[in-house]
């Protein structure tokens, strides 16, 4: 009751940012949105499957891409369901094959997979003539923080039911362990496969989202592996045992990359190997497994 | 088409494929005898160019020797690591396990710091230098004094590993504790032991082998994520534990990257590296251990 | 009636046969025991049924259904249950929601979560784990482990049970206990059950009707008195001692 309340605080006011804050701090409650949304998403598959994706950018990516492919040519709203819709497509797809590489492997294969995808698209846009691509006539920020709560929203809520339903069930039990998970029944391949997608589907529209946002794709840029390791990061530290880590996660490092990125971005990259580092041997649970709390296994 | 039946373009394959070969003896060695796949093994390959680099810039040392003290520095660090990180891991027992895929992510944290420190210190700017860049001639290939100086010590050193592996009391330990683990322990060997030394050899080739590459190329800190992709895909090709193959392997990827290139361009180099790498994770799921998995 | 019926069933490994032409029947209701040394391919063959391996060659035909193929879930859903010899708990759930998962998924599909734990906490019972319900289940024992995997196995709700070495290192009050449940769940519940078993004398007790293995093939097949008297069966068994 307490945590509900609590979170329908935050979301209030994250919903009246924009009328009392300027245009910069609405860009940083942007990025905190972003991140939020990410994350979440991120817990669907890797949180509750045990398959870590060290790649999820590639999602983003690609959801940028739809956007910069179709901005001015469908209105915004189809827009961002489409981009989500084709980061769930692809990660259906890719997934299938994907999924049947199991732990560090899984990990690094999805490393490898969106740098793949990222000079794929640098290649394509190079046979396109084109290096990078400007947008005109970008939304402006209030419309996509609107847009970037309601996706933030979506993925908090997606990971809240997903954890309470029979498929959450069957996800944590085939993390636990698949063989046994799938010899008591719990169809392993379409459980794995449908947490891979939807983790890719919200994403895909925070992609198109932020690309209208920065105004311009470079693919270098935008499926920068820098965003799945903050994910990562964030979804480590924060924890990803329930639907508070993620948002613990992104407003610590949203406040520390405020303070760091612009100035000392390096330092900012060595802060998170540290921390990351440092979770992951001696708070595997995140910052949320060290608050107290009723503890039970949803 | 005649560029690609020249004798330059093999010789080429050749280096590139040689340095593969030692880089990915390193990582055969450390995932080996502790079945932690470390993704921060390219790092060494940039710090060892960076020793070789600033060796050869500050005090006019020869490469050919910084590379020396580029190995010493590695082997250190491997030590520093083990201490620091590996042996909590590997005695962790049950925790460990859980945090399989997380050990990798620890690695990755080594990873990132690695190369920002370096980019904190060194700037991100690339950086090379000039060392034996007389043009021999061989019929119609021309190359550089420094890649065959590059070539002929990655083969002296796989050789000289490959020979320690086989006929030393000790690299026979380190093959046993690659090929089975509690089997190594019953017959006496000292894993720990072991293991510290396969991490420092491990470490030591992969600096080595950045020295050399900072010979014949541009150096930079954020150069070393291709050099674990291509590792990882040497010692899948070639065989866990099996330095023979890895050598074969490093040189078949060596030869595919200079011709793939050479066939299309240099755009497509990396989608080349990482295309070979995901395909090979796809068509063989069970990584590394493939084909010995039964189920009981 | 025929309710499991193996038909030169075979399976490869690389260059290894670890089963080689395996036929025998099961009946609904009997209590059928496999034994064999360790290799004999006991385990091999419970895969091959399960679906968690796939046979090279031969035909495996539940209820009247062939199973070459299927997934091992839909084999689950069929009504085919297995324990493994070595336990795979899933460690970091409550024993009760190991069991009501086994109640959701498998053949009994549940309607509810709350139908699910019901029959959850009804198996936990039966095993002798209901104290233990709301414990993780990595901090049970081995012995506890082994009921669990039992649980798990009954609370699918299959018709056809296959137990893999669900008494090895127990003690033997342990053993006796767990001969009883076994009992029960043949009597009470009315389940068939394919039993592995290293501790003959349990064997001997409950099955029916034994089939030997050795080196992947079937070298006997009868009750256990024809088994215990069987000359090949002593020349496997306690040949090499003798």
């Amino acid at each position: 009751m307490r945590g509900a309340l609590a979170l329908a605080a935050l979301a209030l006011a994250a919903a009246a940012l924009p009328a009392v804050a300027g245009d910069y701090h609405v860009g940083v409650g942007l990025g905190l949105l972003m991140y939020v949304a990410l994350t979440q998403s991120w817990t669907v598959l890797s949180g509750m499957t045990g398959y870590v994706s060290l790649g999820h950018v590639v999602f983003y990516g690609l959801g940028a891409y739809v956007a910069v492919l179709l901005w001015g040519e469908a209105p915004l709203a189809a827009i961002v369901a489409l981009a989500a819709l084709a980061a769930f497509a692809f990660a259906a797809l890719i997934g299938l094959p994907a999924l049947r590489v199991r732990g560090p492997y899984f990990v690094i294969l999805t490393f490898g997979l969106a740098e793949l995808a990222k000079y794929v698209v640098i290649v394509v846009e190079g046979w396109l003539g084109k290096f990078s691509r400007v947008i005109f006539g970008a939304p402006d920020i209030e419309t996509l923080y609107y847009i970037m709560f309601g996706l933030a929203a979506a993925a908090t809520l997606m990971t809240f039911l997903v954890r309470r339903s029979r498929f959450g069930r069957g996800l944590l039990a085939l993390r636990e362990n698949e063989e046994a998970a799938e010899t008591v029944g719990v169809p392993t391949v379409r459980f794995k496969l449908l947490a891979y997608a939807l983790s890719a589907l919200i994403p895909g529209a925070v992609g198109s989202v932020m690309v209208l946002r920065q105004t311009y794709f470079e693919p270098a840029q935008i499926f920068d592996p820098v965003v799945s390791f903050t994910i990562v990061t964030m979804a480590v530290v924060g924890g990803s045992e329930d639907m508070k880590g993620p948002l613990l996660g992104a407003a610590g490092f949203v406040l520390l990359s405020e303070l760091l990125w612009a100035n000392a971005p390096q330092l900012y990259m060595v802060l998170l190997g540290l921390l990351l580092i440092v979770f992951v041997l001696f708070a595997p649970q995140g910052l949320s497994g060290l608050l107290p709390a009723r503890r039970r296994t949803p | 088409m005649d560029a690609l039946l020249s004798g330059q373009l093999l010789v080429a394959a050749l280096v590139t494929g040689a340095l593969y070969a030692l880089t990915a003896l390193g990582l055969n060695l450390v995932y080996g005898t502790m079945r932690l796949l470390n993704v921060a093994h390219g790092d060494l390959v940039m710090i060892g160019a960076y020793v070789a680099f600033w060796a050869f810039t500050l005090l006019a040392l020869s490469p050919l020797l910084g590379l020396a003290a580029a190995a010493a520095l590695a082997a250190l660090f491997g030590l520093a690591l083990y201490h620091g990180l590996f042996r909590r891991l590997l005695a962790g027992g049950k925790a460990a396990q859980r945090l399989e895929a997380n050990s990798l992510l620890l690695f990755f944290g080594v990873s990132v710091i690695v190369q920002n420190l370096m980019a904190l210190q060194f700037t991100a700017t690339p950086r090379g230098y000039q060392y034996l860049d007389t043009v021999y001639r061989w019929g119609n290939a021309a190359i550089t004094g420094n890649r065959v100086a590059a070539f002929a010590v990655a083969v002296i050193l796989c050789g000289g590993v490959l020979a320690f592996l086989r006929f030393h009391v000790t690299g026979l330990a380190i093959k046993a504790l690659i090929q089975r683990r509690d089997a190594a322990a019953v017959v006496g060997v000292n894993v720990e032991r072991v293991q510290q030394l396969a991490l420092c050899l491990g470490f030591a080739s992969a600096a080595v082998a950045g020295a050399l590459v900072s010979m014949t190329e541009q150096i930079s800190p954020f150069m070393g994520f291709p050099f674990t992709i291509a590792a990882f895909v040497v010692i899948i090709l070639g065989g866990l534990g099996n330095v023979t193959g890895g050598i074969a392997a490093g040189l078949l990827l060596g030869v595919l990257e200079t011709y793939g290139v050479a066939l299309t361009s240099s755009a497509y180099r990396s989608i080349l590296v990482y295309g070979v790498f995901v395909l090979i994770l796809l068509l063989r799921p069970q990584g590394l251990l493939g084909g010995r998995r039964i189920v009981r | 009636m025929t309710l499991l019926a193996l038909r030169a069933v075979s399976k490869q490994f690389g260059g290894l046969r670890a089963l080689s032409d395996i036929s025998f029947d099961v009946a609904a209701g009997e209590i059928v025991g496999i034994m064999g040394a360790n290799g004999a391919g006991k385990t091999t063959l419970f895969s091959l049924i399960a679906g968690n391996e796939r046979p090279s060659g031969g035909t495996i035909v539940f209820d009247g259904r062939a199973l070459a193929g299927l997934p091992p879930h839909r084999i689950c859903r069929l009504g085919i249950a297995r324990t493994f010899q070595i336990v795979r708990p899933f460690g970091g759930l409550t024993v009760e929601d190991n069991v009501a998962t086994a109640a959701m998924f498998g053949a009994a599909q549940a309607a509810s979560p709350a139908a699910a734990a019901e029959r959850a906490l009804a198996v936990l019972a039966l095993v002798g784990l209901a104290e233990r319900a709301g414990d993780l289940a990595e901090t049970l024992t081995l012995s506890g482990q082994k009921r669990l995997e039992l649980a798990r196995a009954v609370a699918t709700g299959g018709r056809l049970l296959m137990l893999d070495e669900v008494m090895a290192g127990l003690t033997p009050a342990e053993v006796a206990t767990m001969l009883e449940i076994v009992r029960r769940l043949h009597r009470e519940y009315g389940l068939t059950i394919l039993i592995i078993e290293h501790v003959m004398r349990a064997l001997m007790q409950l099955a029916g009707r034994i089939v030997v293995l050795h080196h992947g093939e079937k070298i006997a097949e009868g009750p256990p008195a024809a088994i215990g008297a069987d000359p090949r069966v002593h020349e496997v068994y306690f040949g090499a001692a003798a």
